[in-house]
Parts: C-alpha cells; sequence; structure tokens
C-alpha cells in the first residue's frame, strides 16, 4: 500500500485537473472491479460485487484532488503570478519548488532575499497575490512558450520515508485514501460495496456532491487526512489528533454532525478487532461527509481519518502504522456490512 | 556548461554550515584537490589549494570563495521528536514552514520545519511576522530516540538537489558561494595547460557568515600579492530597491567598485573583461560589501583586491537561482585576469 501511496502522491492532479491520478486508479482497479464508471465531471465511481448483498447501499469515498496552484499572469520579466487551489496558509508557499502543468516544468516560488527586505517586512510573508514562480525564463515570450495562463501547479513531489515510521511528501491528503480504496476493491468482499474517488474536495467538495446525487448510497464513509496538531508548543488540548494513534474518528467538525449510531457501530467493530482509534478532539475542518450528507434525501455518514501534520503544504506526515490501522479497520468494516448498524 | 552543473551538484550537497566546516572540509579536498599542487586544511575550516607557475620571484594572485554556508544549530531536543534550532548566518523565518532539512547528527536524518495548524491560529496570524522560535524541526522519532543521533549544536542545513529550470537557470542550496567555489575551479581548468605569469593561491574559506574569519586567516596564510574576491549578489527582482535593477542575471559578473577594495585591480579586472568581450556588470557599494573582500584587503599589511559577484535570486534559501551563463563568464573573467598577469599596480 505505501509504494501505491508514494506512486499516487507523484502525480501532478490538484482539483479540476484530477486525469493524471484517476488514470493510476483506473489502471489498478480495472481488473477487479464489477463495474466502474468516470461521471461528466471526472469522478470516478467503482462497484465491487459482494459474497451477498447487504441490504445497504455501503459507500467508501476518498478524494482524489490535492491543493495546488493556477497560473493567473506571465509578466514582462518571465515570473509566473498565481492564485491558490484550495486552502494553503501563505506561510507554506514562499521558497518551495513546484512543477507546474503537462509539461512538468519546474519552478521556484520566489522568495527576497532577507538582505532587500525594509525593516517591517521582515518575517512577514507576502500574500499569495504578491508571490510569483520564477522558471528561469527573462522575458514573457519565452515564458509564455513553456507555460499558459490557467496551467496548473503543484508542490514537487518529495515522498520520504523518515523518522521512526513516518513519511513525508505533498499529496498524501487524501491519496493515502485512494489508496487504501484500491486495496479494498482488489479483495474479494462478503457484501456488495461501492468506492467512490471523488474530484474538487478542495475547493468545496464538489464531486462528492454529485456522487451523493447519483448513488444515493444509505451509508457514506469517508477517508480522508485530518489536522494533527501534536506538535512543539502546541497545548496537548489542541491537538485535534495525535500521530501513531490510530485512525481519527469524528463526532463533529467543521462541516459535519456524523451520525451518533454509525460512529458507535465504527468504533465497536474497531474494538472488538483491537484496532486502536483516537477522537478528534477539536471541532475544524471538514470533508466530503458533509456533501454526502446534504445529498438527495440525506445519507449516514462517517470519517475516518489519517492523522496528518502539516496538511496542505509540501511535507504532509503521517505514520505508517496509523495508515495500516486503518485500512485494517476499512476492512472489518467490510467484513461486518454494517449489518445493523 | 553542463561542467559547471556537474560541479555544482557536486559542492552544493556538501555540509559545512559556518563553524562547522570540518563537516566537510575532507570531502571538498577529494573533490578538487588534484586541481593543485599541494593543499593545506585550516584550523578555521578553509582550504588552501597552491599552483606555482615556476617563475623565480613571481607574484602571488588569490581566488577566494566561502565554503560555508548559511544553517542552523540545534539548541533543544523536545518532546515528541522536535528540535529547536538558531540560525547560523541571515535566515529568512518566512521560508521555512513545513519545509526539509538534514539535521547532520551520528547520522544524517530528515527532518520537517513545522508549521503551525489552522485551527491552533489566531484570526490573522499568517499576516504577523514570523520567527525561528515559533518553528521546531519535526524528526519523526520520540525523543529518546532522538537524543542518541543529535546533541546540543548538531548543524542543521536545508535539503534541497540542484535541478535546472529553465534555459541555463539552476536551482539549489548554497549557491552562496559554492557556485563561486564552481567558478574557480572551472577557471582553474581553462588555465590548466596555460603557463601562467603568476603564482595562483586558491582558498575556500570558512566562516564568511559569521565575520569573514576563514578569508582573514587563510589570507594571512598564503599571503598573496593581489585577490580577487567572488561572492554572490541579490540580483534585482520586483521590489527590490531600485538601485539594484541594473544587476542582472544573464549579465555575467557583477564588479563591484568600493572603498573596501582596490580601485586600482578593479579597474584591470574591467579592462580584461572588455578586452576579452566577456559580460560583466558594474556596481557600486561603498562601504560594506558584506563579502570577504574587506577580510583580504586588510590582511597583513594590505592585499589589493577586488570583488567580482555572481549575480544570484533567493539569497540564503533553499531554492537560490543562479545562470550558468554568468558562472561560465566569471570563470573565463578570472581565468584571463590570472593569464593576463600584467597586475602590476
Amino acid at each position: 500500500m505505501i509504494k501505491t501511496i508514494e506512486r499516487y502522491c507523484a502525480c501532478i492532479s490538484p482539483s479540476g485537473s484530477e486525469d493524471e491520478i484517476r488514470e493510476q486508479i483506473i489502471g489498478d482497479i480495472k481488473n477487479h472491479a464489477t463495474s466502474w464508471e468516470v461521471d461528466e465531471t471526472g469522478n470516478l465511481t467503482v462497484f465491487k460485487k459482494g459474497a451477498k448483498a447487504s441490504g445497504l447501499k455501503i459507500l467508501f469515498s476518498a478524494h482524489m484532488d490535492e491543493i495546488g496552484f493556477m497560473i493567473k499572469y506571465i509578466s514582462d520579466e518571465g515570473y509566473l503570478y498565481f492564485d491558490l487551489i484550495g486552502g494553503i496558509d501563505r506561510r507554506v508557499v514562499a521558497g518551495r519548488r513546484v512543477v507546474i502543468g503537462g509539461n512538468r516544468i519546474t519552478g521556484v516560488i520566489a522568495s527576497k532575499a532577507i538582505h532587500l527586505q525594509k525593516p517591517d517586512e521582515k518575517g512577514i510573508c507576502v500574500p499569495i497575490s504578491e508571490m510569483y514562480i520564477d522558471i528561469g525564463c527573462t522575458d514573457k515570450e519565452s515564458a509564455s512558450g513553456c507555460v499558459s495562463v490557467g496551467d496548473i501547479a503543484v508542490f514537487k513531489p518529495n515522498f520520504e520515508h523518515f523518522g521512526d515510521g513516518l513519511i513525508k511528501s505533498k499529496a498524501i491528503d487524501d491519496r493515502f485514501g485512494c489508496a487504501v480504496l484500491v486495496e479494498l476493491i482488489k479483495r474479494e468482499l462478503p457484501y456488495d460495496t461501492y468506492f467512490a474517488f471523488v474530484t474538487c474536495e478542495e475547493v468545496g467538495t464538489d464531486g462528492a456532491k454529485q456522487v451523493g446525487y447519483r448513488l444515493k448510497p444509505d451509508i457514506a464513509v469517508v477517508f480522508e487526512s485530518t489536522t494533527a496538531g501534536d506538535i512543539a508548543d502546541a497545548p496537548k488540548s489542541r491537538y485535534a489528533c495525535s500521530l501513531r494513534s490510530g485512525p481519527v474518528l469524528s463526532h463533529m467538525d467543521g462541516g459535519t454532525i456524523y451520525d451518533k449510531a454509525l460512529l458507535q457501530y465504527i468504533k465497536n467493530v474497531a474494538e472488538e478487532n483491537n484496532i486502536e482509534y483516537q477522537i478528534k478532539n477539536v471541532i475544524a475542518g471538514g470533508n466530503d461527509s458533509s456533501a454526502y450528507q446534504k445529498s438527495g434525501i440525506g445519507t449516514r455518514v462517517a470519517v475516518i481519518s489519517a492523522p496528518t501534520r502539516y496538511i496542505h503544504s509540501a511535507n504532509n506526515v503521517v505514520a505508517e502504522t496509523d495508515l495500516e490501522s486503518i485500512r485494517e479497520l476499512a476492512s472489518a468494516l467490510l467484513e461486518r456490512g454494517f449489518i445493523n448498524a | 556548461m553542463d561542467r559547471i552543473y556537474e560541479i555544482a551538484c557536486e559542492l552544493s550537497s556538501i555540509p559545512a554550515v559556518s563553524g562547522r566546516e570540518d563537516m566537510g572540509l575532507h570531502r571538498l579536498a577529494e573533490l578538487c584537490g588534484d586541481y593543485f599542487d599541494r593543499y593545506e586544511l585550516t584550523p578555521v575550516g578553509s582550504f588552501i589549494g597552491r599552483i606555482d607557475c615556476g617563475r623565480i620571484g613571481a607574484k602571488t594572485l588569490l581566488f577566494d570563495a566561502h565554503f560555508d554556508e548559511v544553517g542552523f544549530f540545534v539548541s533543544e531536543i523536545c518532546e515528541g521528536g522536535f528540535l529547536k534550532v538558531v540560525n547560523i548566518g541571515g535566515i529568512d523565518p518566512r521560508i521555512l514552514s513545513a519545509s526539509e532539512v538534514l539535521i547532520y547528527g551520528k547520522r544524517t536524518i530528515t527532518g520537517v520545519f513545522t508549521s503551525k495548524p489552522p485551527h491552533l491560529q489566531e484570526p490573522g496570524e499568517s499576516e504577523k511576522p514570523i520567527k525561528l522560535t515559533d518553528l521546531a524541526v519535526d524528526t519523526g522519532y520520540l525523543k529518546e530516540q532522538l537524543s542518541e543521533i543529535v546533541s546540543i549544536g548538531t548543524p542543521v542545513a536545508y535539503k534541497s538537489p540542484v535541478e535546472r529550470l529553465q534555459g541555463d537557470y539552476i536551482t539549489g542550496k548554497s549557491f552562496d558561494d559554492r557556485i563561486c567555489i564552481a567558478a574557480i575551479l572551472r577557471a582553474l581548468e581553462f588555465l590548466k595547460e596555460k603557463e601562467l605569469p603568476v603564482n595562483i593561491a586558491v582558498q575556500f574559506s570558512g566562516g564568511e557568515e559569521i565575520g569573514y574569519k576563514g578569508a582573514a586567516t587563510a589570507s594571512y596564510s598564503i599571503n598573496p600579492d593581489f585577490a580577487v574576491v567572488l561572492d554572490v549578489t541579490n540580483a534585482y527582482v520586483p521590489d527590490a530597491p531600485d538601485y539594484r535593477k541594473d544587476i542582472k542575471i544573464g549579465g555575467g559578473g557583477s564588479i563591484s567598485y568600493s572603498a573596501k577594495t582596490s580601485r586600482k585591480l578593479t579597474d584591470k579586472t574591467v579592462a580584461v573583461a572588455r578586452k576579452n568581450g566577456i559580460p560583466y556588470q558594474l556596481f557600486a557599494e561603498p562601504n560594506r560589501t558584506g563579502t570577504n573582500a574587506g577580510a583580504v584587503q586588510t590582511s597583513r599589511g594590505g592585499i589589493p583586491t577586488v570583488l567580482i559577484s555572481v549575480p544570484l535570486k533567493n539569497m540564503h534559501t533553499a531554492n537560490e537561482v543562479v545562470s550558468l551563463l554568468d558562472v561560465y563568464n566569471v570563470a573565463k573573467l578570472i581565468s584571463e585576469l590570472a593569464a593576463d598577469g600584467g597586475i602590476d599596480l
């Protein structure tokens, strides 16, 4: 699974440009899925026939897209001005390396040298509207030969194992979720299950809205990355969740109040299988659950998240053990088929 | 220029945070020892190499570029496997959040600077100044494991492989001032088969970023007759001060006029550039050059010194940008200056 995550993280697929990651996933599932389709807006949905039908329409969902950038303007000096795709703290942007568009042009998000800063500029990150990407072109014409307005960019792929069982990369949010689902599709399942690899989570859970409308699941379980605040100087009461403490289950976040019975069911399954889990202890963030919950006549939703430090940056950090536990929990849930959930 | 790229890749990756040049000095000597008739490593982290021209009474021309790089030292090992660090040299805290570093402990490990998650931020916090003390380096180890690998004072530097951009631009860390070491080595390659009118001494000096101590001591040791100091200079970028507008990447080496350097040797350098059709640009920095030039020029009884700089963008960040063509032109210029030999001032 980790190798799959690495391959998925290398895809250049910000919201609205999910083609590359979708092709990778299709390549991995096409010989295992009972059926699959790509809808008009790029969502990939997969049906896997189980040994029997559970009577409930179960959907497991992860988003394919990642945060990124879009080129807005090419200056006379050949610099590329851009805006964000999804929510990114401006302080993780300046000074990073990016890859632009299908031609995979390397660029550097410029950062005015400390020597050139006025006293009142020191330490204050410039707004995104004043940042630009340097690709090594010195005029508009040559830059326009490599890049067009509307081209997308992402942080440079940089997957790496480090520390004691941790992984860092761009886009672990939510390529790990995609990899977990792909693992499940490759298995024989006891019950019929639907899987969705959705687009545009980072810009408003757009893909999940469409998939929810089409599939009308009874239960949707979202596999996501969620912010782990277990870093130096942070108060424990505000960690939200911690690395190496297992899958994160949520009562409530910025977008959803989760189905209480479903949450309890998932907790029970985790406990029966000796899978350590944690409960998110702050109400913040959001994910595709909010879209599923509100689609059609409404869907019962749950989220199972990987605790992720520095989410929405060039270096998401997760623990391999957490990802393995999420896979185990997902697998255990499918074994039980949400009977009496 | 491919050759310069090759040398630059090798040099950029050597760990040598100011004060801990010892970590990379032997690697540097391995890379460039063969360029010289003899070399030595100094007690303050400089490399000194010499090429004798064989002429009796020949004067000695010194090429200086600094070997040290900006970085960090570990100041505290924290719970959860985080490291607090202090900066060595001028580091802009604006570019650190969620960036990668290498920690040169008992073994070299990767780390990631923390970035504060949105739910822990006050409204508007991202618009406020950030300080290095607000951040820590996440090593991914538990504190007990980490204490086996690092200690207070362990150096930390950017992790950022050299990569080509469009045209002849490249990006990477520590081009300040490794790219000038590359220029000097390339110049020595140009001079290899030539008969030299002067002895050449080279110092790849330590400690530039923390007060030029390597240059001062190595120059004292070498006792040259003339010196060329090579460093990088901030090329113009949007919103930089107007007076930098003519310092352009791709415009060749920037030759400085300064009260801290020799006007005669500077004039001579400009003349050699003109004579050989080598592109150059001029810069005036009367009082303080922020380079080794002052330390070299005031060494012993005074050593006439010229300062030539490679224009560079994003100085002291993990992604400095230079043009290989500029580096080539600087290499060409200093090799012609050495071959010219008529440095009688």
